[in-house]
């Protein structure tokens, strides 16, 4: 196997100290913020993205993968511990987890959690090694019109899965369709929408966007309805468990698995599905014992949802670095920074820098296994975490934010845009606009554009070129449906219920 | 979309008249969607021949965002409303605390009006510590130590040790 030697060679480049203290900075990183509310991953990337410019690729991208997989550890933390997750992925993770750990089963629950998501992603990264070369040797052949397609399968699936409502979801990512048109035209050099302000000639940083839209937005969020009660922590010692848990925690870890990679993989399947999906599993599947606990805190309902969250993860990388397609926010934020070191994700990146994916590859393996050794004994200090006084917190927040993004331009022009986009981060999570398709509008929203019209320059004007390839008929037909299945379902949903009974009743 | 809201007022039986916040949001959408094709009118259509010209992705863009925005328009009228987002410190039955949000708002576009004059250091302590006050800390002493302890270890390793650029403002020569 041509990939097999080629990951032992990643093995080779991230086991140097150099590498490896990159990639223990990333999931310690990476579990902080998964664990501490009000910043997540996709957040931690941005703001270290201005920092990390003098980093060697491979060492970034290392750090990185460790923040990405470490975050989701840490977002488990909270949700068994605290009960409220910020996170959607790991909503479903605190229905079970909390109620073990009221029941006095906190370090089981952590364990479970910790191990289930070793396990997982150790699998889901083996499943990425298989899959990607797979999905590069199809997509080589991709012309502009299958990446234009690909694009728009991306924004309309992204859309409609984070949302009740399809309409707010895309009206989030065309906002960020509009905020990634701000600058220059790459391919003219004519100026777009910049007001007349020479700072917005290069366009809006990413990383003022993602602070803005996550940090400064929830942080507005927060003071407005700030839950003055202190948050109520389970205590926990060191993360165990026993022989029976053991039992009935396997089959749940790799039924988890096998839900979240396919999930990730798909453009706008995320993890809340697949969690979803095994935590009903479970539930259908319990026995015995289990049957009793469910819905009282029984460890399968932690196990399952907590492996496909991390296995989804991974499969996020999947269209991620074969076709440079974001389907999450995170994954959106790691593509710029791609760009950013002047890397385009896709075919040609196994082909021109193979060294570079496979350590990174490499890394998630070995960023995998650090975090068990530091979820495990490290249980209590990350619970500790989760006591900081919150206008302490939510001020340190906007604090590193303010830093990150000052340290872009040294521009004060760019803190009154940060500002601004609090602002529209704001409005968003009061109203329900799911923030990752706005951020990822914004970032493929170039890229769609540059194949549009390479794909339309190829056709001589002509539409029809846009469905020219079956693959892109195919994208196209997707995304149609990925709109349409909602209003579909709504509609049915109301054609069964009589329409409103309530206004006889009163 | 007139007077949408007659069979729906009993359904929850609060009053409610067309205008709801959420509106405002809709109508960015719908006011950022024209922004963006009447702003991309006056960009210069020229190099025609590679294809589409740098008109064409923004004016695709506007217009869909102005039949999105239409369509939000409409769905907010017909009593439409998306799921505030969940959050951990976050109490969705609460009302707005206004008040909060404008004292940080204030506190940080203060922030960037005095960070180039008076230097990372004391901005960014008076962001912490006013930004604390306004979200509830009850110390104010200890807000203000954490507040310096925060702003001088972030300089120190952000410009020292990171190579990062952070004005020195009045601290310059001690620092």
């Amino acid at each position: 196997m041509e990939s097999l030697g080629l990951l032992l060679d990643g093995f080779a480049a991230a086991l140097t100290p150099v590498n490896l203290l990159y990639a223990l900075v990333g999931v310690t990183l990476g579990t902080l913020v998964g664990v501490l509310p009000g910043i997540g991953p996709a957040m931690t990337v941005a703001l270290l993205l201005p920092i990390t410019f003098t980093v060697p690729p491979a060492s970034a991208f290392i750090m990185f993968a460790g923040i990405y997989y470490g975050g989701m550890y840490g977002g488990s933390t909270t949700s068994i511990l605290l009960n409220t997750p910020g996170e959607s992925s790991s909503m479903i993770t605190a229905l079970e987890g909390n109620k073990m750990a009221r029941r006095g089963r906190a370090a089981q629950a952590l364990a479970t959690a910790a191990i289930g998501s070793f396990v997982a992603g150790t699998i889901a990264t083996a499943l990425l090694v298989f899959a990607a070369p797979a999905v590069v040797s199809f997509a080589i052949s991709f012309g502009p019109e299958d990446y234009f397609a690909l694009a728009i399968l991306a924004f309309t699936a992204v859309s409609s899965v984070l949302s009740r409502s399809v309409v707010r979801g895309l009206a989030s990512l065309v906002l960020g369709l509009a905020i990634g048109l701000v600058g220059i035209d790459q391919q003219t050099g004519q100026a777009r929408l910049t007001l007349g302000v020479p700072q917005l000639l290069d366009g809006i940083d990413v990383v003022i966007v993602a602070v803005g839209l996550f940090a400064v937005g929830e942080a507005l969020y927060v003071a407005s309805r700030l839950r003055h009660a202190p948050p109520d922590v389970v205590p926990v010692g060191r993360a165990w468990m026993g022989r029976s848990d053991w039992g009935r925690s396997w089959r749940p870890w790799l039924r988890g698995t096998a839900l979240g990679f396919p999930f990730g993989a798909l453009p706008g399947g995320g993890a809340e599905i697949p969690t979803f999906l095994s935590y009903a599993a479970e539930k259908r599947l319990a026995r015995g014992v289990a049957r009793e606990e469910y819905g009282k805190g029984a460890i399968e309902g932690v196990a399952g949802p907590e492996a496909a969250n991390n296995a989804s993860a991974a499969g996020t990388l999947v269209p991620l670095l074969t076709l440079g397609l974001p389907t999450s926010a995170t994954a959106a934020i790691m593509l710029a920074a791609f760009q950013q070191y002047g890397l385009q994700p896709g075919p040609q990146l196994f082909d021109h820098n193979p060294a570079l994916v496979w350590a990174m590859i490499a890394s998630l393996f070995i960023g995998n296994t650090m975090l068990l050794v530091l979820n495990l004994p490290l249980a209590p200090v990350w619970a500790k975490l989760l006591r900081i006084p919150r206008p302490y917190l939510y001020s340190g927040i906007i604090l590193f934010a303010a830093l990150g993004v000052y340290a872009l331009n040294a521009s004060a022009v760019d803190l009154v845009v940060l500002f601004v986009l609090g602002l529209l981060g704001f409005a968003m999570r009061r109203f329900g606009l799911p923030v990752a398709p706005a951020v990822i509008g914004m970032i493929l929203g170039p890229m769609a554009e540059i194949q549009l019209r390479r794909a339309l320059a190829i056709g001589a004007g002509d539409v029809t070129v846009l469905v020219g390839s079956p693959v892109a008929v195919v994208l196209l037909v997707l995304s149609l449906l990925a709109l349409l299945t909602p209003l579909l379902r709504g509609f049915m949903a109301r054609r069964r219920m009589p329409p409103l009974p309530v206004s006889h009743e009163d | 979309m007139s007077s949408p809201e007659e069979p729906t007022l009993q359904e929850t039986g609060r009053k409610r008249g067309p205008w709801r916040p959420e509106l405002g949001l809709a109508l960015v959408v719908l006011g950022l969607g024209v922004f963006v094709v009447v702003g991309t009118l006056d960009v210069s259509a020229a190099a025609s021949r590679l294809g589409p010209g740098p008109r064409f992705f923004p004016m695709l863009v506007g217009g869909a965002m102005i039949l999105i925005g239409l369509f939000y328009v409409a769905d907010v009228l017909r009593g439409g409303r998306g799921d505030p987002e969940e959050s951990e410190d976050v109490d969705a039955e609460a009302p707005a605390d206004w008040r909060g949000v404008g004292l940080v708002s204030g506190v940080f576009l203060a922030f960037t009006a005095v960070l180039d004059v008076l230097g990372w250091i004391i901005a960014a302590s008076l962001l912490f510590f006013g930004l604390s006050l306004a979200l509830g800390a009850e110390h104010r002493v200890r807000a203000a130590v954490i507040a310096v302890v925060l702003a001088v270890s972030t300089y120190l390793t952000f410009v020292e040790g990171l190579g990062v650029t952070l004005p020195a403002g009045l601290l310059s020569g001690v620092i």
